[in-house]
C-alpha cells in the first residue's frame, strides 16, 4: 500500500496532535511528580521534539502484512460470523483486577511482548496480543444497535463467539476530535478476550514486538485508565484492552465523559 | 414476570411475540399481549404526556396507546398498511403500543437470551431484557413493565 505524501499528512497532523496532547499530559504527571528531576523532564521534552520531527517528515510507507488476515469468503448472507484471525497468544489472560505495578506497567509488560498495531481514524494504535480475542470483518455486516446507549455503543455483532457488543474505538481515543464521519470505513472488529467486547477499526495492520522499556508508561491512570501508554518510535498509543473492557462490564463508563472518567 | 412455558426448571422456554420498529425486531413476552389490532384512528388527549399518541375504543373500553418508536429514543415514522397496535397488560394496566409491524411468536430458551449491555445512562435502556439470536437476526427482548417509571404508568391510569 502506498500513500502520497499529500494523503498521509493529514492523519499525521491528526496522529502528532494525539500524541503531543498524550505526552504533555505525561510530562504534567512528571512535573507533579516528586520523584522525577529536572533532567527527566528535560528528555520528556526532547521525545517530544522528536516526535514532532519524525510526525513531519515524510515517511515511506511500510508494508503492512502479518495478522494472517486472507480476505473474507463470506456467504451471501451470514448468520454467524467467523474470525479473520485468532490473535490471542497463548499466554494466560490478564485477569479482570490485573495488577498495575508502580512504574505503570500492567502484569503482561513484565517482558517484551507483541503488540497488534491498527488504524483508527488516521491514528495507530497497539495493543498487546496477549489481551486480543479474535479479528471480526465488519465490512458488510449490519450491527443491532440497542436504543438508550451511550455514542460509543456501535451495536451487537453475531459471530460465531456469541454476540459481540462493539464500540467505537475513536470515539474512546479521541472524543474531542470526533467526527461523524469516523463511522465510515469501519472495517474490523477486534474481540477483547474474556470480554464480551471488540472494538470497530479501520484497518489492521502488523504486529510488533515492544520492549517494556521502548513504552513511555502511564503510572497515573485515573481518568484515562484504558491508555496504557506512548510509543514514541512506533509513534502510537498503547491501549490496555483489558483496562476498558473491564472498564465497560463494571459499569463504570457510565460515568465517562470525552474518554474520561469521572 | 409470568412464564408461558417450562421445559425443566433449569432452561424453562419462553414465547415471545416479535414486532418490528425501525428495522429492528423486538420480542415482548406472549403473556402480557392480549390481542393485536390493525391500525385504527387515534384520538389525540389534550394534555397527555408526549409519550401517549391518544385513545382508541376497543369494544367500548377506552384504551390509551403509547408512542413507542418515542419511547425507544427512535425517530418518527407514518404509519403504514403494516403499522398494528399490540394491545399489553403491563403493570396492572392494558395500553396499547403502536409498533411497524408484528411478526410471529417465536420459542425461546432462557439459556439462549443474553444479557444486554450495561452502559447506557438513558432511561429506555433499562428496558432491554436481553437479546437473542432468532432466525439469523438478533432479536432485543423488551420488558414492558420497566417501560414507564412509577409515576409515568400512574399518569397512564389517570388518562
Amino acid at each position: 500500500m502506498s500513500r502520497s505524501v499529500a494523503t498521509a499528512t493529514r492523519p499525521q497532523l491528526a496522529l502528532q496532535s494525539y500524541l503531543d496532547g498524550l505526552l504533555q499530559e505525561a510530562a504534567l504527571e512528571l512535573a507533579d511528580s516528586a520523584s522525577q528531576d529536572e533532567f527527566e523532564a528535560a528528555v520528556l521534552e526532547e521525545k517530544v521534539r522528536d516526535a514532532r520531527q519524525v510526525s513531519v517528515a515524510p515517511q515511506q510507507p511500510e508494508k503492512l502484512a502479518l495478522v494472517a488476515m486472507p480476505q473474507p469468503e463470506r456467504e451471501a448472507s451470514p448468520v454467524l460470523i467467523e474470525p479473520l484471525a485468532e490473535v490471542h497468544l497463548a499466554a494466560p489472560p490478564p485477569t479482570p483486577a490485573a495488577k498495575l505495578h508502580l512504574d505503570g506497567r500492567p502484569e503482561w509488560a513484565q517482558e517484551p511482548f507483541e503488540c497488534l498495531l491498527f488504524d483508527v481514524a488516521g491514528l495507530t494504535l497497539a495493543v498487546p496480543l496477549v489481551c486480543l480475542g479474535s479479528i471480526y470483518p465488519l465490512v458488510g455486516e449490519e450491527l443491532t444497535p440497542l436504543f438508550g446507549q451511550p455514542d460509543w455503543f456501535l451495536g451487537i455483532l453475531p459471530c460465531q463467539a456469541g454476540n459481540l457488543k462493539v464500540l467505537d474505538a475513536a470515539r474512546w481515543v479521541m472524543p474531542d476530535r470526533y467526527r461523524d464521519d469516523f463511522r465510515q470505513g469501519l472495517q474490523y472488529v477486534i474481540s477483547v478476550e474474556g470480554y464480551e467486547w471488540g472494538l470497530a477499526v479501520h484497518q489492521v495492520s502488523r504486529s510488533i514486538r515492544l520492549d517494556p522499556n521502548e513504552v513511555k508508561w502511564r503510572s497515573l491512570r485515573t481518568q484515562r485508565p484504558w491508555l496504557a501508554g506512548t510509543v514514541i518510535e512506533h509513534m502510537c498509543a498503547l491501549l490496555d484492552v483489558a483496562a476498558l473492557a473491564e472498564l465497560i462490564a463494571s459499569g463504570a463508563a457510565k460515568r465517562m465523559v470525552n474518554g474520561q472518567v469521572h | 414476570m409470568n412464564r408461558s412455558s417450562a421445559q425443566g426448571a433449569d432452561d424453562p422456554i419462553l414465547q415471545w411475540v416479535t414486532f418490528r420498529l425501525d428495522n429492528e425486531s423486538y420480542g415482548i413476552n406472549v403473556m402480557q399481549v392480549q390481542e393485536v389490532l390493525r391500525y385504527t384512528e387515534i384520538a389525540p388527549v389534550p394534555g397527555a404526556p408526549s409519550y401517549v399518541l391518544g385513545i382508541i375504543n376497543l369494544r367500548g373500553n377506552v384504551v390509551t396507546v403509547i408512542d413507542t418508536r418515542q419511547r425507544f429514543g427512535l425517530d418518527s415514522a407514518d404509519v403504514t398498511d403494516n403499522s398494528r397496535v399490540v394491545i399489553i397488560e403491563a403493570d396492572k394496566q392494558v395500553v396499547g403500543i403502536l409498533v411497524d409491524s408484528v411478526a410471529e411468536v417465536v420459542y425461546l430458551r432462557q439459556s439462549e437470551v443474553e444479557t444486554a449491555p450495561n452502559v447506557g445512562n438513558d432511561e429506555s435502556a433499562k428496558f432491554i431484557q436481553g437479546v437473542c439470536n432468532k432466525n439469523g437476526e438478533l432479536l432485543i427482548l423488551v420488558e414492558l413493565d420497566k417501560m414507564m417509571s412509577e409515576e409515568e404508568w400512574s399518569e397512564l391510569e389517570s388518562i
